[in-house]
């Protein structure tokens, strides 16, 4: 059986990944699980400089989802390579680093430190966190700022490089596109939905920021949507993202065109996700017949479906 | 440490108002739980509502490998746990958590508790039982239906001081009062040990303060995982080797925290900066 894919150049034992911002920097799992059956890790996103983060209340619950304005506190990069990556550089998995800046000049910083650390095997570039006031989703909602800020990481580094786009665009196709010509060499589909909670005793936001990110098994379907919208607007490989919480919601995007996925809040809930989603994807392609993932990959049947979004009539 | 763990429910009982007392079965959590200690957990293994719920852990009972939670029903998921019936399952994280520490000999350990925060000091005052330690609960509440715990405090060496602020049960008053109280009078070495609201915790802190004494308060931010990756749950902590505060998650760091490294709301500046400013003796 296997259960193996190459994107980008990168060889992930599996198609799973932990999604950044929902597993720590991997060190906070090493009693829980071995890390060496993961597919990959991404980090939490990481600036230069250690961050605060946003005051609380940061998260709240809401039906089959969760809704966070966390505000990317972090270590930095510096004490990330530092302190971090030789612990967790051991464990053979693809090691992935979620990359943020206020400014291009930031990201292309940032990017350039990876790019000199060994063990880091991929860069993952966050250009659409809602939960802060500069950079994020500033430059992910614009397919200029999102081409400017690909570009100028892909000048400063030889590492696979791996936007990760919002959902939170009129037409992702037009941004997957944007960071396709400027050079990266996969992407990552999506990150949370901006959303609003209210509290009506008092009439205020239930976060402290105000909006936040929505993930979870709510926008499962957004998601899948979004990804298979975005992996047939580009020829470089899509890994998708958005509520899976079990082998059925993965094979959902594997078959919509994802050659990977990346589990992100159902590490919450469980921290055994990835062994049991792994194990239930095995069975799956056994009962199918199947003894190769990559047989799954992009097998969507779509009655009546008109050419790739963008290209021919969209949807 | 945090596998996810099947834990059946073997008794449950209701109490007054919106409260169980509901105890699983798991040699492990029975065994290694600590006073102050938590698990995060969700009835059953249906996906929603999604996220575990925190409950500091009430009893213990290693023979029997049992613990206990004291639930109260506020939301979908402590509902879900309420409506559990004996050999359902749930899952569970844990024990999770720093625990609050011993007090040192000859010191009194006084526990300080606000409604449903006094869970995590049933299984505090039988660690002092076991350990022959001295220790004292101030148990207190709005009226007296806030204290449904009351009738099962007994049975450890730790005698109970009830108050309520309506005078329905026990002092006249808010909890810091007797607590007070107990301190003119002439008490020997003591510690302060705190679960409750934050405003009860913030006027124990402040009690400790003025009186010179050290005082560790258990903080029930909102919690997400449990094991400090959402990020969620950070409090504003600022120990004494640290030039500024900065956000810790509650459930790994805490939920048990110094109080004086505890930046509370509306403080602009801990006491450790004013410690170091020379603004204290």
């Amino acid at each position: 059986m296997n259960l193996a894919v190459e994107i980008a150049g990168l060889r992930f034992k599996n198609p799973l990944i932990a999604a950044s911002g929902t597993f720590g920097y991997g060190v906070e799992y090493e009693d829980v699980l071995d890390l060496s059956r993961l597919g990959g890790i991404v980090s939490k996103g990481l600036y230069m400089e250690p961050r605060d983060g946003n005051p609380t209340p940061r998260i709240t619950e809401t039906p089959s989802g969760l809704l966070n304005a966390i505000g990317l506190q972090g270590i930095g990069i510096r004490a990330f390579v530092r302190d971090v990556l030789p612990r967790i550089a051991r464990y053979d998995t693809v090691h992935l680093v979620n990359i943020c800046g206020d400014t291009v000049e930031e990201y292309a910083e940032v990017a350039r430190v990876c790019d000199g650390a060994e063990g880091i095997a991929g860069i993952e570039v966050n250009i659409s966190c809602p939960n802060v006031k500069k950079g994020g989703l500033a430059f992910g909602g614009d397919p200029r700022m999102t081409h400017e800020v690909v570009a100028a990481v892909r000048k400063v580094t030889r590492r696979p490089v791996i936007p990760k786009l919002s959902p939170n665009v009129a037409d992702i196709a037009v941004l997957a596109r944007a960071a396709e010509e400027a050079g990266a060499d996969a992407l990552s589909c999506i990150n949370t939905l901006l959303g609003l909670a209210v509290d009506v005793e008092t009439r205020r936001p239930k976060l402290a920021f105000g909006t936040g990110g929505l993930s979870g098994p709510a926008i499962r379907p957004v998601a899948v949507r979004m990804a298979w919208q975005a992996a047939r607007a580009v020829k470089i490989p899509v890994i998708g993202i958005g509520g899976i919480s079990s082998a059925s919601d993965a094979l959902e995007f594997l078959i919509a065109g994802c050659p990977a996925v990346q589990i992100g809040t159902a590490n919450f809930v469980d921290p055994g996700v990835h062994e049991r989603i792994l194990a239930d994807l095995a069975t799956w392609l056994e009962q199918h017949g199947l003894d190769d993932i990559g047989a799954v990959v992009g097998t969507l049947e779509y009655p009546g479906l008109p050419g790739p979004c963008g290209t021919e009539v969209c949807p | 440490m945090p596998a996810n763990r099947i834990v059946p429910l073997v008794a449950r009982e209701g109490l007054r108002g919106p409260y169980w007392l509901l105890t699983f079965r798991h040699p492990e959590i029975a065994r290694d739980a600590r006073a102050g200690q938590f698990v995060m957990i969700k009835a059953g293994t249906s996906a929603e509502p999604p996220l575990r719920r925190p409950f500091s852990i009430m009893a213990t009972d290693p023979g029997a490998e049992t613990f206990t939670l004291f639930v109260k029903e506020v939301g979908p998921g402590s509902r879900a746990l309420g409506r559990l019936a004996p050999g359902e399952v749930a899952q569970c994280l844990g024990p999770l958590g720093r625990p609050f520490s011993t007090p040192p000999a000859g010191t009194e350990a006084l526990l300080v508790a606000g409604g449903y925060g006094v869970a995590p000091f049933r299984l505090f005052a039988e660690e002092l039982k076991r350990s022959g330690g001295r220790g004292r609960l101030f148990y207190g509440g709005r009226t007296s239906d806030d204290l449904p715990l009351l009738e099962h405090l007994g049975g450890t060496s730790t005698p109970l001081v009830p108050a309520t602020e309506d005078g329905s049960v026990g002092h006249h008053g808010q909890v810091t009062a007797p607590l007070e109280e107990w301190l003119d009078s002439g008490a020997g070495p003591a510690r302060l040990y705190a679960c409750g609201p934050e405003a009860m915790l913030h006027a124990v802190a402040r009690v400790a303060e003025a009186r010179g004494l050290a005082a560790e308060v258990s903080l029930d931010p909102w919690m997400g995982c449990g094991i400090g990756t959402c990020l969620g749950c950070v409090v504003k902590v600022q120990n004494t080797d640290e030039t500024r505060a900065s956000y810790r998650c509650a459930c790994t760091e805490g939920p048990v925290f110094d109080a004086a490294r505890v930046r509370w709301p509306g403080e602009e500046v801990s006491r450790a900066r004013r410690e170091r400013a020379g603004f204290m003796a």
